[in-house]
């Protein structure tokens, strides 16, 4: 029914296969195939104390948290400090030196970079971490079987640059039947300064803006706790936050393609339209050394324990060759 | 006190009307309809704070109980083993037929009619993350074909990952099985674990303790070389005598590491060499170093005894021990610590800037315009947001002040900051700023409340007005002024938003107080109950997991606010019967 009346309307059609080459251009994709295994395992080096303090991602605050246990257990004399209130908060601390380590699930915007540059006279340094799914939860009865990128920014947004005809506000704009039907959706998101929902706006509302009546939540876990005490709810967070309360819907790129759920697979093979990477950055002068402490915490992420810690949090390794560039970029090696 | 008294002569002597109270008067006049207006509010509040309390404690009190596994298995086989943690009953949506395979339809569609379309479903811990990648499942009734509480279901809490759930399948020494039998394999572990707790603990505490006063020895003379370089030309003769040492130093640590290094993994080693094998329900069997394992118990076997001294033993780990799996295990020690340290050193910092400036305001200001100005500042300053309260400790405790005491005293150090990041000092500085209001005007109405003929008998007996302050006014204002200390207290252990700015974490194991020279360590970062509760409420990944948390959380900082608060009153008590003693 959807699909026919999109074909209906080419004007709406062309706007829609332009949005989704641009953001196709724009969107950066996992890489395929990670595998633990691939990675040689943590070697312990001596001499390693001192603190390093974390300030930024709140999808990733688990991750760090994890990470920081897990670097722990080499050097427990080594202090650690996580802090998660939001992608927005890491270029700040960066930039004024109470942060050695700026976690982020998204890259540094342009302006931000700008900022740290005009401070320190080079870029900051992103390290791809870990592979995230921004999964959009529905509550864990909810029969609807799948979404489009266009439905779901007809959800979220009021300005639908998706491209789908028109607003969606209940459930049954979307298909569902009976009781469901009459339901208006209730919206649940993150606050401004996350980088979830800097990432969702882009690639999911292709860059339009939220509805006013998306509630915004303080966490992660926060929107999927809303969705699970809701039945009626709609909500997006990374897939590390899943619970057993709320189910992932799976997602396709476009009416008529197919639809592909939040599983690791999906993920490597790019095939899942929202995978995204999450970052750590680090103030690091090209040419010159790290300094020990963060030069180890580096090497532990991307060793093999360090990647165990994130199927642990519930997000998927980074490969062998993602892994082997982001330690050069820092001037490191396996 | 005396106050009170002349206020009560005075509403004795004022004439009453007794023509309002005639039969014609409306009911108000009677004022009948107030007290009940009255009393029924002080009911509602206090009905408002029991249920508060009530449903904390309902919620708090249980989660360390250990309750029953079950085993569920579903129509297609599927078996799901785990505590039984919530439950309920609910009308599943038609579209759970067509997600069923062909062949179970008409059993449940069966079940469902003959049920009217509503059915039971539970939430099973099951956890076995790294097989499942889950921690919960809902289970509906209706796919269940099997329910059984196997005798030999075990949990197995672990130290770096989660629980695991399953059957305990072999014992294995150095390789060489051992039991095959879950009577022998259960008896064996119990045997063998006192002894891997031991070692273990011996492990981490030569890491802790022995490497890390060599890793420290380290740092000092690195950032002694790093000073030098600062203070004097590249190629001194001082800054190559550092050099020097450091040299020395990095070879002597070398050697003393690689010696307690390998202490330390031989320890380990031994603790790897017994390995516990569980069946879990997803088929893979998990393999457990019994060094991982914090306890290992069978719930289904456990006498009543032995579920007490379980639910016993894991108050007593949440209380003193570390955080494990992002906060969702073990203990929350470091939080309460965090928490007390903080407060104290609020207090600290409150009570003599709040009382010295409730005396100036009473005692020798003139009473005028500009007094009560800033009478009127300081109400207001009671008013304000305490998150902004919190922006300003990070803009001028953490940038200001502790980015210039890094730049003076620890310019070795930087670009790490030292002080010029959020700290308990900064912190505690913050609410100190936050509770001053309430202080000084506790203060204030406490010095007020000391009759002047005190005063004058001072002066009369040629006390100066400073003397008089000090030996005669402020000893008899201490009890008012210690209550205006509590309230500020429990503000501020209450506190949390603008700790998350000021240097309140998710995790720093490492206390504020240590054994380690200066002993106090005041910059560094903290951990805090009610930010602990937040964490854990709005942040935690397996957030299933940590509700319970929450509740058992906000009971233990209930607890903590009231044992502080008790200890004041204690105090204030103590100082009142002594001033009443010392009365003539």
């Amino acid at each position: 029914m959807y699909c026919q009346r999109m074909l209906l309307s080419a004007g709406v059609m062309c706007s829609t296969i332009l949005a989704v080459a641009l953001v196709l251009a724009a969107r950066e994709r996992a890489p395929a195939e990670g595998g633990v295994e691939d990675l040689p395992p943590y070697v312990r080096v001596e001499g390693i104390s001192g603190s390093l303090k974390s300030i930024g991602s709140d999808t990733m605050n688990n991750l760090m948290t994890l990470w920081s246990e897990g670097f722990r257990r080499f050097y427990p004399n080594v202090q650690f400090g996580v802090k998660g209130e939001g992608s927005g908060s890491a270029p700040p601390a960066l930039i004024s030196g109470t942060a050695d380590l700026g976690p982020m699930s998204r890259p540094m915007k342009n302006k931000e970079i700008e900022e740290f540059e005009s401070r320190f006279g080079y870029k900051p340094t992103g390290l791809k971490s870990a592979i995230d799914m921004l999964a959009v939860y529905v509550h864990k009865d909810n029969p609807i079987k799948q979404l489009t990128l266009q439905q779901v920014d007809a959800i979220f947004s009021k300005t639908r640059k998706g491209g789908h005809a028109k607003d969606i506000r209940t459930w049954g704009d979307l298909g569902l039947k009976g009781a469901w039907a009459k339901k208006p959706i209730a919206l649940y998101g993150r606050n401004s300064t996350s980088g979830t929902y800097v990432y969702f706006k882009e690639h999911a509302l292709f860059g339009g803006d939220f509805k006013d009546q998306v509630k915004e939540q303080p966490g992660s876990s926060a929107v999927v706790q809303a969705v699970a005490s809701n039945k009626y709810a709609i909500g997006y967070s990374g897939i590390g936050y899943k619970t057993a309360d709320v189910r992932a819907v799976p997602l396709a790129l476009e009416a008529g393609e197919m639809a592909y759920p939040a599983e690791e697979q999906y993920a490597y093979s790019q095939e899942y339209p929202l995978s995204r990477f999450l970052y750590i950055y680090v103030n690091y002068q090209p040419g010159s050394q790290l300094a020990p402490l963060p030069r180890e915490f580096v090497r532990y992420v991307f060793s093999r324990e360090g990647q165990q810690a994130v199927i642990e949090d519930g997000y998927l390794p980074v490969s062998r060759k993602t892994a082997e560039e982001a330690l050069a970029s820092v001037g490191l090696a396996y | 006190m005396t106050g009170g008294v002349a206020q009560r002569r005075e509403a004795g002597t004022r004439p009453r009307s007794r023509r309002g109270r005639g039969l014609h008067a409306p009911p108000w006049a009677h004022g009948e309809p107030l007290i009940w207006i009255a009393g029924g509010a002080l009911l509602l509040a206090l009905a408002m704070i029991l249920g508060l309390v009530a449903l904390v404690v309902v919620q708090g009190v249980g989660t360390f109980w250990p309750r029953p596994i079950v085993e569920l298995t579903s129509l297609d086989g599927t078996a799901y083993l785990g505590e039984v943690v919530d439950e309920e009953t609910y009308r599943p949506d038609a579209s759970v037929l067509e997600e069923l395979e062909p062949e179970f339809v008409p059993k449940v569609r069966a079940y469902l009619e003959a049920n009217a379309g509503i059915t039971r479903r539970r939430l099973l811990r099951t956890e076995n993350f790294e097989f499942t990648g889950s921690h919960f499942e809902w289970v509906p009734e209706f796919l269940v074909q099997r329910e059984r509480q196997p005798e030999w279901a075990v949990v197995v809490e672990r130290y770096n990952e989660s629980r695991l759930y399953g059957y305990p399948r072999r014992l294995l020494v150095r390789g060489k099985v051992t039991a095959r039998q879950p009577v022998d394999i259960w008896r064996q572990v119990q045997q063998h674990l006192p002894a891997v707790h031991a070692r273990r603990s011996e492990a981490r505490r030569l890491e802790r303790h022995e490497l890390g006063r060599l890793s420290r020895e380290l740092e000092a003379q690195r950032l002694a070389v790093r000073q030098a370089e600062l203070t004097h030309a590249a190629d001194s003769s001082f800054v190559r005598q550092q050099q020097a040492r450091w040299l020395a130093t990095q070879q002597a640590v070398q050697a003393a590491t690689a010696e307690l290094r390998r202490q330390i993994d031989a320890l380990d080693r031994r603790n790897a060499e017994l390995v516990l094998e569980l069946a879990t329900t997803s088929g893979e069997p998990a393999r457990v170093p019994l060094g991982e394992v914090v306890r290992a118990y069978a719930p289904n076997r456990l006498s009543w005894g032995q579920k007490v001294g379980l639910y016993l033993g894991r108050w007593y780990e949440f209380l003193t021990d570390d955080p494990r799996q992002v906060n969702s295990e073990g203990g929350v020690f470091p939080a309460i610590f965090g928490t007390l340290v903080m407060t104290v050193v609020m207090s600290a910092a409150v009570a003599p800037f709040g009382v010295a400036a409730a005396l100036y305001l009473r005692e020798y200001a003139r009473a005028g315009w500009l007094v009560s100005c800033v009478r009127i500042a300081i109400n207001n300053l009671a008013g304000v947001p305490s998150i902004v309260f919190g922006v300003f400790g990070l803009g001028f405790f953490c940038y200001f002040v502790g980015g210039q005491v890094d730049q003076w005293f620890f310019e070795a150090r930087l670009p790490s900051p030292t002080f010029g990041t959020g700290g308990v000092l900064w912190a505690s500085l913050t609410l100190a700023l936050l509770t001053l209001p309430v202080v000084i005007v506790a203060a204030e109405e406490a010095l007020a409340a000391v009759p002047n003929s005190m005063r004058e008998g001072s002066y009369a007996c040629g006390a100066s007005k400073w003397q008089t302050l000090v030996r005669i006014v402020l000893p008899r204002a201490m009890p008012g002024i210690m209550t205006g200390m509590i309230l500020a207290m429990s503000r501020g252990a209450g506190e949390v938003a603008p700790l998350m700015l000021v240097g309140a974490v998710k995790l720093a194991q490492d206390l504020p107080v240590d054994g380690v020279f200066p002993y106090l360590h005041l910059e560094r970062s903290f951990m805090h109950l009610g930010f602990h509760i937040y964490d854990l409420g709005f942040q935690s990944q397996n957030s299933q997991a940590a509700k319970p948390l929450v509740f058992t959380t906000t009971l233990l900082l209930m607890t903590l606010i009231l044992c502080l608060n008790l200890t004041a009153i204690w105090v204030r008590a103590r100082l009142r019967r002594r001033f009443q003693a010392g009365h003539f």
